[in-house]
């Protein structure tokens, strides 16, 4: 149980990680590598800001505000300078790398003393239950477990809210039209690289605040946390879409979510079953890989009597 | 209300691949005129419409609208004096979005989008009567993707979307050529009802005869990136298909001889 509730909390908390690649894949439709980067740089900011006695709530805002940066960064090489967006993402990456080892000032910050938002959980948790255990459906789990999965997943609940609003506006619908049809909105007025600019920003600063709760609660931030986060991502929204077939927009957010807590408690499942931890990436990576392959392969066996669907 | 002078365009100058796509136009249209421009494949007519809206930038020339020097201006901000319906039924909408969504979108055409809802209950009903108007029985389906309507409609739409604010000049680039003819005649007689109840400035390339002989108050036929012919007022509308036929049966002709022999031959003897 307690191995289930660990699974949950760090589901939710990449989730959104999950949104983040929503936008910069789904949206813009591009596979954006600086998520590697802007994971660690968020849980690094957070990190060392918590260690010199900031409030942990506006460690996790810088956070986010450095995220928004590093995909700004990414941006300005994709639309201004018209990189190939992949070459954008490496670059923008491989730099991260090195700040963030200068942020951090060595590869390993501890959070062992500081306030997190987990320590304030297990506060909450003590003074609702007043016991460290709580019969859950029959189980005894620990009430700061349970207590820092409904915190985390209220935040999310929260940031799902403001992205699905947000992208009901008119600033949110350019948006997502700039990804959909640049043509069309350049001729409706809007500066489509500035929209790219601005939602690449949007992910990785996503990615980054889940990178900050990441590092608050695993206890640490790591230099080379980041490594195959992209992939992670997007087996994520790729299980979310494969759940709720639809492309309404409140349920590609609920899907990506979803599909990142599910994604989650499968691997936590397969470990339990052995599988070994060094394999975990590689493994991730065949899924996306089988999952993007798939369709196509049962597309091309011919179908008589049905034409090739196209838009 | 347009004034083009002078305008230049080569492509990929100094490779194989040049082509003098402009070489020249000139050409000034009065408020509420309906200009079609009509010419052969690779005449530059497309180019010229692609110049005007911005898409590129020109070798040399200068293009006014509505009182301004658009030359320097990039594509989206041109957006706010044009409306543009482009030929591939596709390109004018997000297919991934809702009728109402791409819609609203074309509301606020050149405006600066800020935070407020993009559906407002007022906008609803505003759009369900003005896609009434169109007697395609899609008010009803303003919440579907439009991605998932036919060409014709969606092209129809798109013209609805570049008119829903009046633009100073309306582009149409060969915007029926890749519908059926059911839903082209469909497209045609919405185009002509919103240009009339409007009186839009217009610009409208074709290579159909049909429909450069029966629209539009101007014409230029277009021939290697120069305006070739140009026939407005009464003239224009006693220009028929046949009319037409022949002129591009000269201009065939004429490519035929050495481009300095036909120019000396016109001078002297036409």
């Amino acid at each position: 149980m307690t191995l289930f509730l660990g699974a949950l909390t760090i589901g939710l908390i990449l989730s959104l990680l999950a949104l983040g690649i929503y936008i910069s894949y789904r949206v813009f439709d591009v596979a954006d590598i600086t998520v590697d980067g802007s994971i660690t740089f968020g849980a690094a900011i957070c990190a060392v800001l918590i260690v010199k006695g900031t409030h942990p709530l506006l460690a996790t805002l810088a956070a986010f505000v450095g995220g928004l940066a590093a995909g700004a960064v990414t941006g300005i090489l994709q639309a201004r300078f018209k990189l190939n967006p992949l070459l954008s993402g490496i670059l923008v990456m491989t730099s991260l790398y090195s700040v963030n080892l200068h942020v951090m000032g060595k590869s390993n910050v501890p959070l062992l003393s500081g306030e997190s938002f987990t320590t304030w959980a297990e506060r909450l948790g003590r003074a609702w239950f007043g016991q460290p255990e709580v019969n859950l459906l029959g189980w005894l789990v620990s009430a700061r477990d349970l207590v820092t999965v409904l915190v985390t997943l209220g935040m999310v609940v929260v940031v799902c809210l403001a992205l699905y609003w947000f992208f009901r506006t008119e600033l949110g619908t350019a948006m997502r039209a700039a990804g959909d049809n640049p043509q069309m909105i350049r001729a409706l007025g809007v500066n489509v690289e500035r929209y790219r600019i601005l939602g690449l920003a949007l992910s990785n600063g996503l990615v980054a605040l889940s990178g900050a709760l990441l590092a608050q609660y695993q206890g640490f931030a790591d230099a080379q946390m980041g490594i195959g986060m992209v992939v992670w991502g997007l087996a994520s929204v790729i299980i979310g879409e494969s759940l709720l077939s639809s492309r309404s927009l409140g349920l590609a957010i609920y899907g990506a979510v979803a599909g990142s807590v599910l994604f989650r408690l499968l691997v936590a499942i397969a470990l339990r079953w052995g599988l070994n931890p060094n394999d975990l990436k590689l493994v991730t990576a065949l899924f996306v890989l089988a999952a993007l392959v798939l369709p196509q392969w049962l597309q091309r066996r011919p179908r008589p009597g049905l034409s090739v669907p196209h838009r | 209300m347009l004034t083009v002078s002078n305008l230049f365009k080569t492509f990929n100058p100094g490779t194989v691949n040049e082509v003098c796509a402009l070489r020249g136009v000139s050409f000034d249209l009065p408020e509420g005129a309906f200009l079609v421009i009509l010419g052969g494949n690779g005449s530059g007519k497309s180019t010229l419409l692609n110049a005007v809206a911005g898409s590129f930038w020109l070798d040399e020339g200068e293009i006014q609208l509505a009182g301004k020097n658009v030359t320097r201006w990039p594509e989206h901000r041109r957006a706010r004096l044009i409306g543009r319906v482009f030929q591939n039924p596709f390109t004018g909408t997000a297919p991934s979005m809702s009728i109402a969504e791409n819609l609203a979108l074309a509301a606020r055409r050149g405006q600066t989008r800020k935070l407020g809802w993009a559906l407002p209950r007022r906008f609803m009903d505003e759009l369900r009567d003005r896609v009434r108007q169109l007697k395609m029985g899609l008010e009803d389906r303003l919440g579907n993707a439009i991605g998932s309507l036919s060409g014709g409609q969606r092209q129809a739409l798109t013209l609805l979307m570049a008119t829903w604010l009046k633009p100073a000049l309306l582009l149409l680039d060969e915007h029926t050529a890749a519908l059926d003819p059911k839903s082209a005649d469909m497209v045609l007689r919405v185009t002509e009802d919103v240009i009339t109840r409007h009186r839009l400035t217009t610009l409208m390339v074709t290579h159909s005869m049909q429909q450069a002989a029966n629209l539009g108050d101007q014409i230029i036929i277009m021939h290697k990136g120069t305006v070739a012919y140009r026939f407005a007022g009464a003239d224009k509308q006693r220009l028929g298909v046949d009319d037409l036929l022949a002129r591009f049966e000269e201009l065939r002709r004429r490519e035929m001889l050495d481009e300095t022999v036909a120019d000396l031959l016109r001078e002297n003897y036409i």
